[in-house]
């Protein structure tokens, strides 16, 4: 079937996914993608298991597609799928730490060397400490400042009420702050 | 700080107050340092965030291909949408149609018992079974003739109590009938309004 992709909205798409067009579902996968990535990168902190877990999500959300309410919002329901698929690639892989080239999130317009290098070091800080915070902290954490959801959203995506998304997101916060200023710290005495 | 002040700052940055809050917190911020400096923390703090770049990730063009090649099958009988509880409001709902319903019946059979005991329903009521003869009553009283005088009364109440069943069988299926169309009416009503939003299903 050959989609005018931009007259399908995105209920036509989904209907017809539903009842099994693969090409409709990979319009659908298209449009979603990079919100999905962003989601499982900052749950993972590895480009290899983020993709991973989006292609186990996809795959998810295609075999439960038939029990989705076309008029719901697609994005919450795949963010939710991919919050679960993450920690599920994350509890199959062994504890490692972050190697180099997991820490491959520098600027390509950076001036210099030493700049990269702090920059380098920064991001793998950022990823650390976000892989330090609780699974239920992180994922709120995360939804909010890299999937963009509203708290009332989260609270849909996470089952839980409005009232503990909040306090979520404050102790992520408050973790976060402290840990960031401990490395911060550290690099500045590396670098003094 | 008060943890629930915090938790207003949060929502303040997140752009999550309304109203009366709202005014609060702009209010405080107005007059309190130390919640300005927080707030200008945690600004920070998500900025920092925010401006941290994503790790290189395939193209999506390349990910829906591979993506493609290894979707399976959808399992004939596997997930499928899930038939929603009944509305909440539909029982009530229902409870009081049937209430109506049964009050409305009892009215009108008031008003027609009524007429008919006053006869102002004439021959017109005599569907309600006052008066009224089964076939085998009058043919046994044709056949017998004058020879039915002692066996009148048994064969009237027989009469009686046959055309009592038949009026009260006729009359309970009209009701019967109305009572399955109105169920009817609800599960076809049902079906088409139970496709409910699904963040369900086994997704985990």
């Amino acid at each position: 079937m050959v989609l005018t992709q931009t007259a399908d909205t995105e209920i036509d798409l989904i209907e017809q996914a539903q009842n099994g067009d693969r090409n409709a579902y990979g319009e659908l996968v298209r449009r979603h993608y990079q919100g999905v990535v962003r989601v499982v990168l900052r749950m993972c902190a590895d480009p290899g298991l983020a993709e991973d877990a989006a292609q186990e999500a996809f795959t998810r959300a295609w075999l439960n597609l038939p029990s989705f309410e076309p008029r719901a919002c697609l994005r919450n329901w795949l963010y939710r799928i991919a919050i679960n698929a993450a920690l599920d690639v994350l509890r199959r892989k062994p504890e490692e730490s972050l190697t180099d080239e997991q820490g491959q999130m520098i600027s390509e317009n950076a001036p210099d060397p030493e700049t990269i290098l702090i920059e380098k070091e920064q991001a793998m800080d950022i990823q650390l400490a976000l892989q330090s915070l609780p699974e239920a902290a992180r994922s709120t954490l995360v939804l909010r400042e890299y999937g963009g959801l509203s708290y009332q959203e989260i609270a849909g995506v996470l089952e839980v009420p409005v009232g503990t998304v909040m306090s979520r997101l404050n102790y992520a916060r408050t973790r976060l702050r402290e840990i960031l200023m401990v490395s911060h710290a550290r690099m500045e005495n590396e670098y003094a | 700080m008060h943890e629930e002040l915090h938790l207003q700052l949060n929502a303040y940055l997140d752009g999550e107050l309304h109203g009366r809050n709202l005014k609060a917190m702009q209010a405080h911020l107005a007059v309190c340092d130390i919640c300005r400096n927080e707030l200008d923390e945690l600004r920070r703090l998500s900025e920092l965030l925010q401006a941290d770049p994503a790790a290189e990730t395939i193209p999506a063009e390349r990910f829906v291909s591979q993506l493609m090649l290894g979707l399976p099958r959808r399992i004939p009988g596997g997930p499928s949408r899930p038939h929603s509880a009944l509305p909440g409001w539909l029982v009530p709902a229902g409870l009081l149609g049937t209430w109506c319903f049964i009050q409305t019946v009892f009215a009108l059979t008031g008003v027609f018992t009524l007429a008919d005991i006053t006869g102002l329903l004439g021959r017109a009521a005599l569907w309600l079974g006052t008066g009224q003869e089964s076939i085998w009553f009058s043919a046994a009283v044709n056949l017998l003739g004058g020879k039915a005088f002692v066996t009148l009364p048994a064969l009237s109440l027989l009469n009686n109590v046959s055309v009592f069943w038949a009026n009260l069988f006729s009359g309970f299926l009209w009701q019967a009938g109305i009572s399955v169309f109105y169920c009817a009416w609800l599960l076809i009503w049902w079906f088409r309004h139970s496709r409910r939003p699904a963040m369900l299903g086994n997704v985990s």
